[in-house]
This record gives structure tokens, C-alpha cells and sequence, in this order.
């Protein structure tokens, strides 16, 4: 599904990553971890198509598409989500009129009919349920007066409606209290199945107790330099970050996982 | 130096005598207004007849029946329909392109009344001169200032607007002209002891668009709540300046302004508050904020604040920005076409100052004259 191959990306003219590969396959979900600054942040927006991030080298393949290619809202339409870190409010800008426009642009792009008012408040409703997100958010504008937790909550909310293919979720765990963690998880969880693929990034092994991933990768220094199964993340919290460097001879690169 | 004189000698002749001391008010407008000056203007012909198109734009089946129509500054009796207007309303004509609107009781439909430029074979002028009385009780107005493109037309339109102790008077003003035609508006509003008026402005189009309008709070809690929007593109030019006295205690004032120019538009809005020596417990909040479409556009907002009592409340506040990077990303990542991103981004901006407009028709209305200038296609 998401091949990416040593992947170089500057931002601001310094180069943050440096040779990043990685391979995601449908179906699969998988951990990205590291230290502050290693990169995790970047490579998010790189995928979904940020300006200001420069790709100096390397690839990175969706569905046989060149994805750096593509403009953000064609990835989003071709199934690609990321559920922001520090999602964005946005005064005056209705949540359902919002959500309907996103959901019928991307349907629209994949030739599907467009979602009636009604249709579209049936659908909401089902998903709503799921994140016990309360009605009253949908009138207000978009995370305008959010607290954090409820930010989070909105973006699994929106990746729950949008129903993407490949899902990055950039540090959701970061500032959520440990029941709005467990909502995050359930609905993450409920939409597992074999044709979607998620990329959770996360500074720490806590999220994964809960979604409990396929492989975990240590991303330190622009690169992935260790890849494993769940039991890295254990590890990891046990030793530290630092723990990894020291494993690893300098300039060494860490293969992809899969 | 003979342009600056001819560019006085217009200000004069549309009714602003103080010329002079009101030159720095025109800074930002000054070349706009000599190249007018330096026009040759014929007087507008008033039995010009009205195009279709431009019928359309007012004969709205909301206000059959409460229509007054100007053109080129003439009351047009064949466009004009006053049958439903009901007997608190006169409508009077004096000499010298002078009408009066007396309002006396409480109205409950809206009155509409449009000003309309029709271009000749050569640059016209036109002027007329409105004394709006409201006498008692509350009522609400229209008006609209539509223009046909061709040939320049140069409108002026002066109003003195009376408001007497506890009446209240709701304008909707729209102006949307083509970038062919300039329209110098003058409004002087003088609201009694807990009189209201709550205005709200829709500005757009024009070569040169200038809009005068004084405000003195001149009775113990009188009310000022003043909306308005500017979207501009292509050449458009537009100059707001609102001037508000509180001279009576505990009288207050709410203004909020939003402004959008695009391509090689030039918005200019001055917001000038000024509470006077005995006008306790006033309050003034003043807001005004702008968005550049393109790098050629141009905006320059200017709030003065001027305080000569002690005890008063006061903030203002005003900002040219661009259109929020993170936001326009956010909406693109969940599947929304750039485009059609910064249409929302624009459109949720302006509607902030277009809130206080009762009449869902209008409304809806205003979105539609909105929609192709908050595109964002050409930045």
C-alpha cells in the first residue's frame, strides 16, 4: 500500500530526514517512536502533503501512485488521513457543514454519489456513538473552544466518518487524560480490519497498550534504525531512547519492516 | 498643485465645504479622487431609461409595495412603489434633489429604497440629498446602490438621519457597483437619548467608492452598532470612514468591520471614535479586520481612538493578515479542493460582520454577491 524508500526531506533548509524507508502493507498497523526532533512530525506532513517540507530525495509509493506527486486533497480523496497533532480551529467554519463538504469532495473524486443532509446526520450519528462525542459539537465551529481532549477525539471522529485507507495518527495521545486515551484506542481499534492500514506515532509505549500494533519502529536522527514487533515498544520504555543508540553503530541504517 | 485644487473643488461641490481640513481623511484615495476630478462630467439624465438586468438585481417580491427608486439621482415615479408602505411612512420631495422619509410608528416590513447610476454617452454626475427622519418607533430599511458599466458615472448620495428619543432604526446597505462607476456617500446621523441604530454594510465594486459616515451619540444611552463588509477585486477602490462622537453619558458603540481585496483592490477603512468630555460610563469597541487574496491588493485600516472623559470603556482593535496557512491545510487534508477551501476560509470571515441581519432573504442575497469575490481563484 505505502512504500517509502529512502526518503530525504529538508525543512527550513536543514535536512530533518535522511534516508527514511518504510514499507506498509494493507491491513497492517504499524508504530513509529523516537526521541523529540527525530523527525516523527515531519514525516506525518509529509505524507499528507504539507507545504514548506522539501523532499531532496527518494520515494514514496501509494497504490502504485507517486504520492509526492499528489495535491493534499487528492491524497485524502485517494484515502489518506492524518490526524493532526495540534488539529487547527477554525472560527465560522460550521463541524457538520465542514465534515459533509470533506465527505462529498472525496466522494465525489472516487465517482460514488454525494451524501444528502439527511444521509449524512444517519452516518454521523452511528459514529458518534462510538468516540461518546457529545451532538453539540457538530454546531460549533471547527474545534473552535475544543478542550484538547476533545481536538483528539474530533480527528477519530473524522477518520471514523472519512473511513480512509491509510490512516497516520501524529502524537493522538499526546495531552489526553487516560479515559479519552481508551476512547482514542476503542475507536481506532473498531475500525481495524484487513483492507486499512494505520501509522501511529507516538512518543510513548502507553497508547500501545491499547492499540497494539503489528511492528514497531524506532525513528531517530531522520531514519528508522530499529524495527520489531510490540515487544520494541516494552523494551523501549524499559531503557530508553538512548538505549537504541547505543546499539547501533553510527551511520548504520536500519532496515524497513515487512 | 492644480490637481489637489480641482480634487478640492469636487469635494465642495458634492457638500463636503471643510475641503481642507479633511484632506488627510483622503490620503489613501487622493490619486482616485484627482483622476475623477479631472473629468469632465455632464449632469446624469434622469429619464434614463432602466436596463433589465439592473431591474432584476432590486425587484425583489420582499418589498413590493415599500420600493423607492432613484435615478441618477431622481425619484423614478414609473420604478418607484409605495402602495404598501402604510401610514406611518411619508415620502416628500423639495426642491433642489431633496426627499425626506419620515417614519412615525413601528414598521414591520422592511422599506427598500435603491439608488441606481445609468451611464450616458459621456461621463455624468449626479447628486441627491435624503433626510431620514424617525419619529417614533422602530423600523428597518434597505437600500441598495446598483450601477449599470459603461461610461463613468459619479453618484453622490448626502443624508442627514434623525433619530428621536427610543427609536431604532435597522439599515441593511448594500452597494455593489460596477468598476466603471464612483459613489461618494455622505451619512450624518444624529440619535437621540436611547435611540439605536444598527447598520450593517456590504461594500463592493466601484472605480472610486467613498463612504462618509458621522455618527453623533448625541442623547443619554444612545446606540450605535455598525457591521460592515468590503470585498473588493480587480481596480475596485473603496474608502470607509466612520466617525463616531459620544457627546451624552452612558451612550455605546459597536463597531465591526471586515474587509477582503484581491487582485489589485484597494480597501481602506479609518474608524474614528472619539468620546467627549462629559460622556461618562461611554462604551466603544471598534474591530476591524482584513484579508490580502493576492499580493497586489492592498488594505490600510486605521483605528483612532480619541478619550476627553474619565470614566469609559473602550478597546479597538485592527489587522491586515493573510489567509491562515494551517487552516487552508487542515481543510485540504480532509479531501477539500483548494479552492473551494478558501471560498469557506473567506466566507466564514466575512459572515462574522453579516450576523446581525434579521431577514434570511437578505441574507442569502448577500451570500450570493459574496460568493464570486471571496473565490481566491486568481491568488
Amino acid at each position: 500500500m505505502l512504500k517509502i524508500e529512502n526518503l530525504h526531506v529538508r525543512v527550513a533548509g536543514k535536512e530533518i530526514l535522511k534516508g527514511l524507508s518504510l514499507e506498509v502493507n494493507a491491513g497492517e498497523m504499524h508504530a513509529i517512536m523516537g526521541p523529540n526532533g527525530a523527525g516523527k512530525s515531519t514525516l506525518g506532513n509529509v505524507l499528507a502533503g504539507r507545504e514548506g517540507y522539501e523532499v531532496t530525495q527518494g520515494s514514496v509509493v501509494y497504490n502504485g501512485q507517486n504520492l509526492l506527486a499528489l495535491e493534499p486533497e487528492q491524497r485524502a480523496a485517494e484515502g489518506m488521513f492524518l490526524a493532526f497533532q495540534y488539529p487547527v480551529e477554525i472560527p465560522g467554519v460550521n463541524n457538520t457543514y465542514f465534515l459533509r463538504a470533506a465527505l462529498n469532495a472525496q466522494r465525489k473524486h472516487r465517482g460514488e454519489s454525494e451524501l444528502d443532509s439527511m444521509q449524512f446526520l444517519k452516518l454521523v450519528r452511528e459514529k458518534l456513538a462510538v468516540l461518546h462525542l457529545k451532538d453539540e459539537l457538530l454546531h460549533r465551529a471547527v474545534n473552535e473552544g475544543f478542550s484538547g481532549g476533545e481536538k483528539k477525539r474530533n480527528e477519530i471522529f473524522q477518520m471514523a466518518l472519512l473511513e480512509p485507507a491509510l490512516a497516520i495518527l501524529d502524537e493522538t495521545d499526546s495531552g489526553l487524560d487516560i479515559d479519552a486515551l481508551k476512547m482514542v484506542a476503542d475507536g481506532v481499534n473498531a475500525m481495524r480490519n484487513p483492507k486499512r492500514a494505520f501509522l501511529v506515532i507516538t512518543h510513548y509505549q502507553r497508547l500501545l497498550d491499547y492499540i497494539v500494533p503489528d511492528f514497531v519502529h524506532v525513528l531517530a536522527d531522520g531514519r528508522i534504525v530499529e524495527s520489531g514487533d510490540k515487544a520494541l515498544a516494552l523494551q523501549l520504555e524499559a531503557h530508553g531512547y538512548a538505549w537504541v543508540g547505543e546499539r547501533h553503530v553510527p551511520g548504520q541504517v536500519g532496515a524497513g519492516a515487512a | 498643485m492644480a490637481a489637489a485644487a480641482q480634487a478640492r473643488d469636487l469635494l465642495e461641490e458634492l457638500g463636503r465645504g471643510d475641503a481642507r481640513a479633511r484632506e488627510e481623511s483622503w490620503r489613501y484615495s487622493k490619486m482616485a479622487l484627482r483622476a475623477l476630478s479631472q473629468q469632465e462630467f455632464v449632469a446624469a439624465y434622469t429619464q434614463a431609461a432602466l436596463p433589465d438586468a439592473l431591474r432584476a438585481r432590486f425587484d425583489w417580491p420582499q418589498t413590493q409595495g415599500r420600493r423607492v427608486v432613484f435615478i441618477n439621482g431622481a425619484f423614478s415615479e414609473a420604478h418607484s412603489d409605495v402602495t404598501q408602505v402604510g401610514a406611518a411612512v411619508t415620502v416628500g420631495e423639495s426642491a433642489g434633489n431633496t426627499y425626506s422619509l419620515r417614519i412615525d410608528g413601528d414598521i414591520d416590513q422592511s422599506l427598500h429604497v435603491v439608488y441606481i447610476s445609468v451611464p450616458s454617452a459621456q461621463p455624468s454626475r449626479w447628486q441627491v440629498n435624503v433626510a431620514v427622519a424617525m419619529v417614533s418607533g422602530r423600523a428597518s430599511v434597505v437600500e441598495q446602490f446598483l450601477g449599470a458599466d459603461g461610461i463613468g458615472v459619479l453618484g453622490c448620495v448626502s443624508r442627514r438621519i434623525d433619530l428621536a428619543d427610543s427609536t431604532s432604526l435597522d439599515l441593511v446597505s448594500l452597494c455593489e457597483l460596477p468598476e466603471s462607476a464612483s459613489l461618494y456617500r455622505l451619512v450624518d446621523v444624529r440619535a437621540a437619548a436611547k435611540s439605536a441604530l444598527r447598520s450593517t454594510h456590504v461594500v463592493l465594486g466601484g472605480r472610486l467608492q467613498r463612504l462618509d459616515m458621522q455618527v453623533e451619540l448625541a442623547g443619554e444611552q444612545a446606540h450605535l452598532e455598525s457591521r460592515g463588509v468590503f470585498a473588493l477585486r480587480g481596480r475596485e477602490h473603496a474608502d470607509t470612514q466612520l466617525d463616531v462622537r459620544h457627546v451624552a453619558r452612558d451612550t455605546t458603540c459597536d463597531i465591526l468591520w471586515r474587509g477582503v481585496a484581491d487582485q489589485r483592490a484597494r480597501g481602506i477603512f479609518h474608524g474614528a471614535i472619539t468620546v467627549a468630555q462629559g460622556a461618562d460610563g461611554a462604551d466603544a469597541q471598534l474591530s476591524n479586520k482584513n484579508l490580502l487574496l493576492s499580493p497586489l491588493a492592498e488594505i490600510d485600516t486605521q483605528p483612532v481612538l480619541e478619550i476627553y472623559a474619565d470614566e469609559v470603556k473602550a478597546a479597538h482593535g485592527a489587522t491586515v493578515g493573510q489567509i491562515d496557512e494551517r487552516a487552508l491545510f487542515y481543510l485540504r487534508s480532509r479531501g477539500i479542493a483548494c479552492v473551494d477551501a478558501k471560498r469557506l476560509l473567506v466566507g466564514a470571515f466575512c459572515d462574522v460582520a453579516l450576523d446581525r441581519i434579521a431577514q434570511p432573504w437578505l441574507r442569502e442575497h448577500i451570500a450570493g454577491l459574496l460568493a464570486p469575490r471571496v473565490g481566491g481563484e486568481n491568488s
